[in-house]
């Protein structure tokens, strides 16, 4: 039994019993979801950190493979490499933060933890799968769960619009990308949903060029609405302002990382021919995410949507590092997943609870706060700088890799999207800073309490994440970069071997290192 | 000893401001002590290494850890121990420790004393950081933990407005810098393969044509950076305004350290620069300097006074690295520390005297009320304006001598900035410390208590005397200066008269004839008179030639109007067009064909034959 079963075990387990228990016991089904998270995400910390010394076997470990429909070749197949390990040590943290988070909840909470840990269980699912078919499976398990958690939970006066507009917008592009999966399972011939089945089978039979140059564009869009690529990104401002605050936090920490894993595990690999064709397209749109998105943040009085258009931005500096194709691109794009979605869960759990002391997150409203709430102005601090590539913080050494990573692909792009991290972030974010935590005291906001002990422990979580994997990124990519490399091997086997740096009079190869 | 030491040096404040934030907040002595303690041991350390170290001609040692190595991007943490990052080590951790002593004097009565001290030696990591770096990336990351640092403390008395929005102007205004400065190291690293100093240095050495035809533009990119940090024209504006935080702050950052990174990093790196790079480097730096020059000279408040003052004298130092005198840059940070971290101290015990009145035309005859004060501020100004044998007139000697060899038009405007900065400087002295005393403070004036006044005298003392320690030449190995060194006590002193004895000579005739004029105005002056005898000019002068209207309007034409039209096209094109339309179009749809459903069975008749009809007509077709 692979401990990832367990990951993505505990937290279903726990629906279950939630299921049993009668819904005026409130605080034993806190508990129970609060246990469930707790032990998914202790299991995920013991696998990463002994994720270096597990063997592997076709470069993945903790496998765990059960037959399911032979038939199609469809089975439980669930497995590691350095590329989902960070991310699924990411999705158990936010998972148990916004489980935390959830105190909020004050009507139907047997519903709303169910249905929050039936999400959880969906998206740590989706991670660890190696079957395409339960990739999928499990990231629609956990995108349905939203719809009623918005539509029954969520608040402000969109709320209605904004559960439709999010739930049909992503089930189109899941429709949209399951139609692209389904198209190279056919085409590959593999008879396999298995994703190191259909790899090898790939690799000794490639895709035909004008398949690849239907499945990949199929794939690139899908996947690309599910994570507010340019221009189809409205949904998710709209969305994360409505929605309560856990849910907030998972999807727009872990759910949203969903597509971005999805390229660079199947779109990528087994589809370069298709790929390479896509790929200033992919640099151009990323850049719209940095830049306009960046520019309508700025022009946000909400707290919440000014960091969902945030959010959109950073998913930016994830499209660019793909598109670069570069060790030190991509490498950049997973530590930006994984930095991300620590600072969207942090920065969506500090609004909520603001909102729930203001019950507004309108920055004209708002001021003077740090004062009152200093623990809780000085995480938003941290959290704004953060977002905006602050080193010390997770994601500026994501960023970095990124824009290195990029420049020799993309000069003109990575040039403008410098300026996106570091004056437009900062522009938006401290400005927010200085109208709700900086300022004269007011004396509307003299009943506003700072975080107790237990409601601390969330937010104290997220912050150690970043600033550990600030300081010491190294944890990070040396797990990341070898599975890059091989990643790469797949993607860019029709590139020749460019003369790209010259380093001592000698031309060395960027590509292959 | 050399391992371990630059470790402690670096890491002490940093445990300090930790251990201050998450510990002692309650207790503003204990806060106090620790980072007091902390500055002060690096002090000892940073002493202790430099004189072992300091005899090592070609001293060049590196400690290096791995910090991030991903395909061919190689960042390591590591410290480079040159002449060039011992001197800074000793600047930055002197005049650190005594201004950390003198804030525990200034700030002792305000509540949050431990944030203070916690931001304060936050600031000391962050710089010792950038001294300390052996690679650009490494650099860069303290780069912007220095702008947060600046951020927390100029924000310091965050519930006033102003100072809110000072450290957010002043954040923004160094992150264009900075991101001139990220795609100059980019660009570097993409052409040359290496961000670390010494190879750099190294590939440049077996090949000066490394860079090709980008080297001018990665020069000028990398100087961005110290455009912002070091405050030069265009990116001046945010330093003024810095002085909203507390005095003891704009003291250390604003005018003996932070904002000497930039040249610090300029000196660094100046083996990249190209001669046009440099050329506009040195304008800039010379433009800067006239126009703070001429803008201090109609500002009231004395802590403005200084701050373009210090914009003016970075202003000399950028212009002495584009002239191609990196030592003489280094020499001139050097005394600027001393004697500048003295005035603004020295300010401070004015303003602390005044209760918190900045305005020199409230202040006047406070040479009987602070003595003290009175005499270190004069050492001060002595220094600053070049008076021999203050330190100030051997390194701007330094300067002018480099622009003379160079540069006849800038050092033109060297020599009249030099004349401003005597002018300016003793108009603030006689108004403030001579003549009557011009308001009811005054009266209640007294001098500051010995915790305050006692830093001052030990700032006083490196003020005079560090001319005579050949620290030009100490510095000068780094940049391959040969010869002159080992220059006996007496040679030093007279050096700037051998070496070039026509600066030298202009130069006092400058300081001279600013002070005549000074004194004519100013020292018997109640109010000013020059808006009387310069009418326009000095009300430009005044509003420091509206540079800061200029930028918002500029901004507001530019980017803010970019963010309206992204957030018009965002709600009303794609968000209202396109997915609106898609739902109205979906509806609209839904609807025309639920027309259909009449429930009539007469109309279900007609379409049933209807549709018979027209798969005949296919099928007969």
């Amino acid at each position: 039994m692979s401990p990832l079963t367990y990951i993505l075990g505990f937290p279903f387990l726990a629906a279950l019993v939630i299921l049993l228990i009668p819904k005026n016991y409130r605080f034993l089904i806190r508990s129970v979801a609060l246990v469930g998270s707790f032990l998914s995400l202790v299991v995920a910390v013991s696998v990463f950190a002994n994720f270096g010394s597990a063997p592997a076997i076709d470069g993945f470990k903790f496998q765990q493979m059960v037959p399911w429909i032979e038939r199609a070749g469809i089975s439980y197949h669930v497995g590691v490499d350095g590329i989902n390990i960070g991310i699924i040590l990411m999705a158990a943290v936010v998972a148990f933060a916004a489980t935390a988070m959830a105190r909020e909840i004050k009507s139907n909470e047997k519903e709303f933890y169910l249905l929050l840990m039936v999400m959880e269980g969906g998206i740590l699912g989706a991670f660890v799968s190696l079957d395409l078919f339960l990739f999928y499976f499990f990231h629609e398990l956990a995108l349905v769960p939203t719809f009623i958690m918005i539509g029954i939970w969520g608040r402000g006066p969109d709320k209605n619009y904004a559960t439709f507009n999010i739930t049909i917008y992503l089930s189109l592009g899941a429709l949209i990308s399951l139609i692209g999966l389904i198209a190279l399972y056919v085409q590959s011939g593999a008879n396999s949903f298995d994703l190191i089945v259909l790899t090898r089978h790939i690799q000794q039979n490639p895709l035909t060029l004008a398949s690849q140059q239907v499945i990949f564009p199929l794939l690139l869009f899908g996947f690309g609405i599910l994570v507010s690529l340019w221009p189809f990104h409205t949904w998710a401002p709209l969305g994360y302002g409505a929605a309560p605050t856990s849910t907030a936090m998972l999807h727009a920490g872990v759910l949203k990382k969903f597509g971005l894993y999805g390229l660079i595990r199947v779109a990528m690999p087994l589809l370069p021919e298709g790929a390479s064709t896509w790929l200033n397209v992919i640099a151009i749109l990323a850049l719209g995410n940095i830049v306009f998105c960046g520019w309508v943040a700025m022009r946000q009085r909400d707290l919440n949507l000014l960091i969902g258009n945030s959010s959109v931005a950073h998913m930016g500096f994830i499209f660019l590092g793909i598109a670069s194709l570069t060790t030190v691109g991509v490498t950049g794009a997973v530590v930006v997943m994984i930095a991300h979605g620590f600072l969207a869960a942090l920065a969506f759990g500090l609004n909520g609870y603001l909102y729930n002391q203001t019950k507004t997150l309108n920055i004209d409203e708002l001021g003077g706060l740090l004062k009152k709430m200093p623990f809780i102005g000085t995480a938003m601090i941290m959290a704004m700088m953060a977002g905006c590539g602050l080193p010390g913080f997770a994601n500026f050494a994501g960023e970095a890799l990124v824009l290195f990573g990029s420049w020799k692909a993309f000069p003109v792009v990575t040039g403008i999207a410098i300026w996106g991290a570091l004056v437009i972030g900062a522009v938006y974010m401290l400005r927010a800073v200085r109208n709700v935590l900086h300022g004269p005291d007011d004396p509307h906001w003299n009943e506003v309490k700072d975080a107790g002990l237990w409601p601390k422990i969330p937010f104290v979580l997220l912050i150690v994440a970043l600033l550990t994997f600030g300081f010491v990124p190294r944890l990070l990519t040396e797990k990341i970069e070898p599975a890059v490399v091989e990643l790469l091997k797949m993607a860019n086997k029709n590139k020749p071997a460019n003369p790209t740096v010259a380093v001592h009079g000698q031309i060395s190869s960027e590509n292959f290192q | 000893m050399n391992q371990t030491f630059p470790w402690l040096i670096l890491f002490l404040p940093l445990i300090a401001a930790v251990g201050i934030t998450l510990l002692t907040q309650r207790s503003k002595s204990l806060s106090a002590v620790l980072s007091i303690g902390a500055i002060a041991a690096s002090f000892l350390l940073s002493l202790v290494l430099f004189m072992s170290l300091k005899g090592n001609i070609g001293l060049n040692e590196t400690l290096a850890k791995s910090w991030l190595s991903v395909g061919n991007l190689q960042v390591d943490f590591g410290f480079k121990l040159d002449s060039l990052s011992l001197l800074m080590l000793l600047i930055v951790t002197g005049v650190g420790t005594a201004i950390h002593v003198y804030s525990w004097g200034y700030m002792h009565d305000d509540p949050s004393v431990s944030r203070y001290f916690a931001s304060l030696s936050l600031f000391t990591f962050s710089m010792l950081g950038i001294v300390l770096s052996n690679n650009l990336v490494m650099m860069f990351i303290f780069w912007e933990l220095v702008g947060l640092s600046s951020y927390l403390l100029i924000g310091f008395w965050y519930q006033k407005n102003s100072a809110a929005d000072a450290a957010k102007k002043a954040f923004l205004t160094n992150r264009i810098g900075d991101f001139g400065f990220l795609m100059g190291i980019i660009l570097i690293w993409a052409l040359v393969g290496t961000v670390d100093f010494t190879r750099l240095q190294d590939a440049f050495r077996a090949n000066p044509a490394l860079l090709g035809t980008s080297a001018t533009a990665a020069g000028l990119l990398i100087f961005c950076g110290a455009m912002g940090k070091s405050a030069q024209f265009p990116l001046h504006v945010w330093l003024p305004d810095a002085m909203e935080g507390p005095t003891p702050v704009s003291a250390l950052i604003h005018a003996a350290t932070m904002v000497a990174a930039g040249v610090y990093m300029l000196c660094r790196v100046f083996f990249l620069f190209s001669p046009t790079a440099l050329e506009v480097i040195a304008w800039i730096g010379g433009l800067t300097s006239l126009m703070a020059a001429l803008i201090a000279v109609q500002q009231q408040d004395i802590k403005r006074i200084l701050a373009y003052s210090t914009l003016s004298q970075l202003g000399y130092m950028v212009m002495a690295v584009g002239l191609q005198g990196p030592a003489a840059s280094m020499y001139h940070l050097t005394t600027h520390a001393f004697f500048k971290a003295l005035l603004f101290l020295g300010a401070g015990s004015v303003i602390h005297a005044m209760h918190h009145e900045q305005n020199i035309w409230q202040m006047g005859n406070l040479k009987k009320k602070m003595p003290a004060t009175y005499w270190t501020f004069l050492i001060g100004t002595l220094a600053l304006c070049g008076v021999p044998p203050f330190s100030g007139f051997f390194s701007k000697d330094a300067i002018l001598a480099v622009a003379w060899e160079h540069n006849s038009w800038l050092f033109c405007i060297a020599l009249f900035v030099a004349f401003l900065t005597t002018f300016y400087m003793f108009r603030l002295f006689f108004v403030a410390f001579h003549g009557v005393g011009k308001s009811k403070s005054v009266d209640h004036a007294h001098e500051s208590p010995s915790i305050m006044t006692t830093p001052l005298w030990l700032l006083a003392i490196p003020s005079v005397i560090s001319g005579w320690l050949g620290v030009e030449h100490f510095v000068g190995k780094n940049f391959g200066m040969t010869g002159d060194h080992h220059l006996n006590f007496i040679e030093e002193i007279f050096y700037p008269f051998s070496h070039a004895p026509f600066a030298a000579m202009t130069g006092i005739m400058a300081t001279i004839v600013g002070f005549s004029l000074a004194y004519a105005l100013y020292s018997k002056a109640v109010v000013d008179p020059l808006p009387e005898k310069l009418h326009g000019l000095s009300r430009a002068m005044r509003n420091r030639f509206y540079w800061d209207e200029i930028f918002n309007g500029l901004i507001r034409i530019t980017h803010e109007a970019a963010a309206t039209l992204a957030n018009g096209i965002d709600r009303w094109i794609i968000g209202g067009f396109f997915v609106k339309g898609l739902h109205g179009t979906t509806e609209f749809a839904g609807r025309a064909l639920r027309l259909v459903q009449t429930g009539n069975i007469q109309t279900y008749a007609l379409l049933l034959v209807a549709g018979l009809a027209v798969v005949l007509f296919l099928i007969l077709h």
